[in-house]
């Protein structure tokens, strides 16, 4: 759980037309008041592999709006990516559609 | 109560006799929590129940929602839509259990060490700071931790002077103080922790573009 895993696309190499056709599929992770911030931005860059400047950017999304869509990708490698997100303590929802 | 640094090797945190008590109780208190309900007492029950049959066809039951709103914390819904969420949970809940008590063990064994000091292997650090989320999630279910503001007030609540005359229930006043303490030494654990843990991870790179 704590490995870099290759399951999902980073959110810039996502080609959002194509994905949107081949069962798109995201995970969402949403805010809570206990998460550190310092954890979910470790959370985004160890698990998705994201930079600092895209994991911190999610974090203050998740904090700011309430949610975020952190990764998007066929059904079941979301729900092994919502799996790994309450595994870490976060709380995660897998969404039909990538917004 | 000193929160982590890095010692050579390891990330190396401090904590007395007592501090260490009271969070190994919580820690115990935790592990206790993820048992209730869970596959192995489901299973014991299918056991004296009847017929070895019964047991696969219930296989394909659902796993219920917990019902305690602690441990929804830490095993929450997978979707917005029902029927999703109760494949994942049947598919996923029991390996959540599996690898949840498993974080928490670690930490209860790094908490367990004869030494005054806690610590913690980098290897180690991502399993020790899940449990450590974990544990600052079912206490903040306890202490009604809705909103960025409750958590926030906890801090000034162990802050302020205890006026006990001034509540209905003082006892009540005193366990929350006490709660809220735990809550706080468990967020600043952590907090030290993570930080060293990021200084450790390797930069993916700039982003192009």
């Amino acid at each position: 759980m704590s490995t870099v895993t290759a399951s999902s696309a980073p959110l810039e190499d996502v080609d959002l037309g194509e994905a949107a056709v081949v069962d798109g599929w995201s995970t969402v992770v949403w805010n809570d008041p206990v998460n550190l911030m310092s954890y979910v931005t470790y959370v985004f860059r160890s698990y998705f592999g994201y930079s600092t400047q895209r994991a911190e950017h999610l974090m203050r999304q998740v904090h700011e709006d309430g949610q975020a869509t952190v990764s998007r990708g066929n059904r079941e490698q979301m729900e092994i990516d919502v799996q790994a997100m309450h595994g870490y303590g976060l709380w995660a929802t897998v969404q039909p559609g990538t917004p | 109560m000193q929160g982590f640094r890095r010692e050579g090797d390891a990330y190396v945190a401090r904590l007395d006799a007592a501090e260490r008590a009271v969070l190994l109780d919580v820690v115990d208190d935790v592990v206790s929590l993820l048992a209730e309900g869970g596959p192995s007492s489901v299973a014991r029950g299918r056991a004296a129940a009847s017929h070895p049959l019964d047991a696969l066809r219930m296989e394909a039951e659902d796993v219920q929602t917990p019902t305690d709103p602690a441990l929804r914390r830490l095993l929450p819904d997978a979707s917005v839509d029902p029927e999703v969420t109760a494949e994942f949970r049947r598919l996923t809940e029991a390996d959540l259990r599996t690898a949840k008590t498993d974080h928490l063990l670690r930490l209860r064994a790094a908490l367990m060490a004869a030494s005054l000091d806690v610590v913690v292997v980098p290897s180690e650090a991502p399993r020790i700071a899940a449990a450590l989320t974990d544990v600052r999630l079912v206490v903040s279910e306890r202490l009604e931790v809705r909103t960025d503001a409750d958590a926030d007030a906890l801090y000034h609540l162990i802050g302020s002077d205890p006026e006990p005359s001034d509540v209905a229930d003082p006892r009540a006043q005193v366990a929350r103080r006490f709660l809220a303490t735990v809550y706080v030494v468990l967020s600043l654990l952590q907090e030290s922790l993570v930080e060293l843990m990021l200084e450790a991870l390797p930069e993916v790179g700039s982003e192009p573009g």
